[in-house]
């Protein structure tokens, strides 16, 4: 166990600003201002204490320019994490608790935001990071390909049946449905509609693919001890681990066959497994960052919950769900059903849970692994904890 | 985005394609095959990479069938199948491409032997050399 890290630093705010897209009534800057400042009151901390910033995802709200909004009365950690997309969302987390576990600063905020009429597309964002020639030539011009092809693979080559993305997405639907802050609140998850929805890239279909919000999230972390000073109960940092093992990575489809079809875990999960001690046996409950269905599909297995060949035995919308199933994912709905803000909802949502506030609560729950962006050239994981699991 | 330039690692790659042929580099030092292209070898360390010709065959690896016109893939007309293939004769490289001809209909499996040519895509202003395979018969 790392215990450096492991229970040091923990969650006490969290503020989370989501529209449909293209209808944020203000800017980037001010849902993220909004976010933060949410956050910072859940905990009881004044705004202006916050001296660390850190985003991912190539996000473009650089902190100095937030500090004349928040008061930020001296700025002392200012990062963002390199490459993945929201693969970089448990990362961030890292980078946060380094900062604050080695002095550097003493109250950090992970924030993404997203809103299109300044940034664009998403997608578009993303894909503007990754394109190059040889995938133009192939016609791979969006993320939905690039999962796409992948999710192929895990299908037809190593037998995952397809129906294991309709029910991950199906324990979306029904999280998201209870949620009255999902933009599918109210909507249960039709299976015919599903299959009856358009063909975007085989062998995805319109319900496969997250669609994204616009809107701002936050999160606020300190150590512990201060954590234990503030309003909210801590939700503690468990361990986090980012990266990419060798044989995976920005390589022009040439990842290794055994982990081709997978989500670009395997050495994250590995040493996130080390690091904290702990064993998938002991997770509750899951935020598993869902680009794509297949791609939760292929996070569940990196992390050790089931493998190519048990996946269709485990990814069953029972096991999936709130209270009871085996292992809860996405209890706000994730980013297919509760909404998409480049992934910040699902941290936000790992808080929550652990809090007892969520509109699916997990009676209990004292661990929640929070999977990042899947399938990107490098990848992040991160799990948090109850008090309970503080000694 | 990045563009190509003579100064990158694969330059020989883009070279080759205008030049109508398939080129894939090894390193001089122990001969492994690198894709992406490399400047050194991480395996052995050493700094030449030789390019060699070998004939665009192979296997797919895998597929996606696209429906959705995305932008920057108007050129190309809906659906199509883009293709990962293993090349017969690189090490086990792999390339990505389009499976020329292939619609809605055209059944496509993982290891189905391909064979390809070289061709280019239309994007922006810009004509982007490719491989376009085609099921070997």
């Amino acid at each position: 166990m790392n215990r450096n890290l492991y229970g040091t630093t923990a969650v006490a705010g969290v503020g989370l600003r989501q529209f449909k897209r293209g209808q944020a009534p203000y800017s980037e800057r001010a849902a993220l201002v909004h976010a933060i400042v949410d956050a910072c009151a859940e905990a009881g901390l004044d705004p202006s204490d916050v001296d660390g910033f850190v985003t991912y995802g190539d996000d473009k709200n650089e902190p100095v320019r937030l500090a004349p909004e928040l008061g930020t009365k001296e700025l002392c950690w200012s990062m963002a994490v390199m490459g993945g997309g929201g693969g970089g969302i448990a990362a961030a987390f890292g980078s946060a608790a380094a900062a604050i576990l080695t002095g550097q600063a003493s109250a950090v905020v992970v924030f993404r935001a997203l809103v299109q009429g300044d940034s664009g597309r998403l997608s578009t964002a993303v894909m503007a990071h990754h394109l190059n020639d040889y995938m133009i030539g192939a016609g791979i011009v969006a993320p939905a390909q690039v999962c796409a092809i992948r999710a192929q693979r895990m299908f037809e080559h190593h037998g995952v049946p397809a129906s294991t993305a309709e029910e991950f997405l199906k324990a979306c639907y029904y999280h998201g449905s209870r949620n009255p802050d999902a933009i599918a609140y109210g909507t249960a998850f039709d299976h015919d509609a599903y299959l009856a929805s358009r063909k975007i890239a085989e062998p995805f279909r319109l319900f496969d693919c997250s669609r994204e919000n616009d809107g701002a999230g936050a999160v606020l972390l300190v150590s512990a001890e201060k954590a234990r000073d503030l309003k909210k109960p801590p939700v503690y940092l468990l361990g986090v681990t980012q990266g990419a093992q060798k044989g995976w990575g920005d390589l022009l489809e040439n990842d290794d066959a055994d982990v081709y079809a997978s989500a670009g875990f395997n050495g994250v999960a590995r040493r996130l497994w080390e690091q904290t001690d702990l064993t998938p046996a002991d997770i509750d409950c899951a935020q598993i960052y869902e680009n794509f269905s297949a791609q939760g599909v292929s996070s569940l297995v990196d992390h050790g919950f089931c493998t190519f060949e048990s996946a269709a035995e485990f990814v069953r919308y029972e096991n999936l769900i709130a209270p009871s199933g085996k292992l809860p994912i996405n209890t706000h709905g994730g980013n297919t059903a509760q909404g998409f803000i480049h992934g910040i909802n699902i941290a936000v949502e790992s808080v929550r849970q652990l809090r007892g506030e969520s509109a699916n609560p997990v009676p209990g729950a004292k661990t929640c692994l929070l999977a990042g962006g899947p399938g990107s050239p490098t990848v992040s994981s991160a799990i948090f904890g109850t008090s309970a699991m503080v000694g | 985005m990045s563009v190509p330039s003579s100064r990158d690692a694969d330059a020989r790659f883009w070279q080759a394609l205008g030049e109508g042929h398939l080129e894939m580099p090894r390193c001089a030092g122990c001969g492994t095959w690198h894709f992406p292209a490399v400047t050194r070898c991480g395996e052995c360390g050493a700094w030449e990479q030789q390019w060699q010709q070998v004939p665009a065959r192979g296997t797919i690896f895998s597929w996606t069938r696209s429906w959705h016109g995305f932008g920057g893939s108007e050129s190309i007309d809906l659906p199509y199948v883009s293709v990962v293939v293993e090349l017969e004769e690189a090490g086990g490289l792999r390339l990505m491409g389009l499976l020329d001809g292939a619609g809605a209909d055209t059944a496509v499996a993982i290891g189905a032997p391909v064979v390809g040519q070289v061709g280019s895509v239309s994007y922006g202003d810009r004509d982007v050399a490719t491989i376009k395979w085609r099921l070997a018969a």
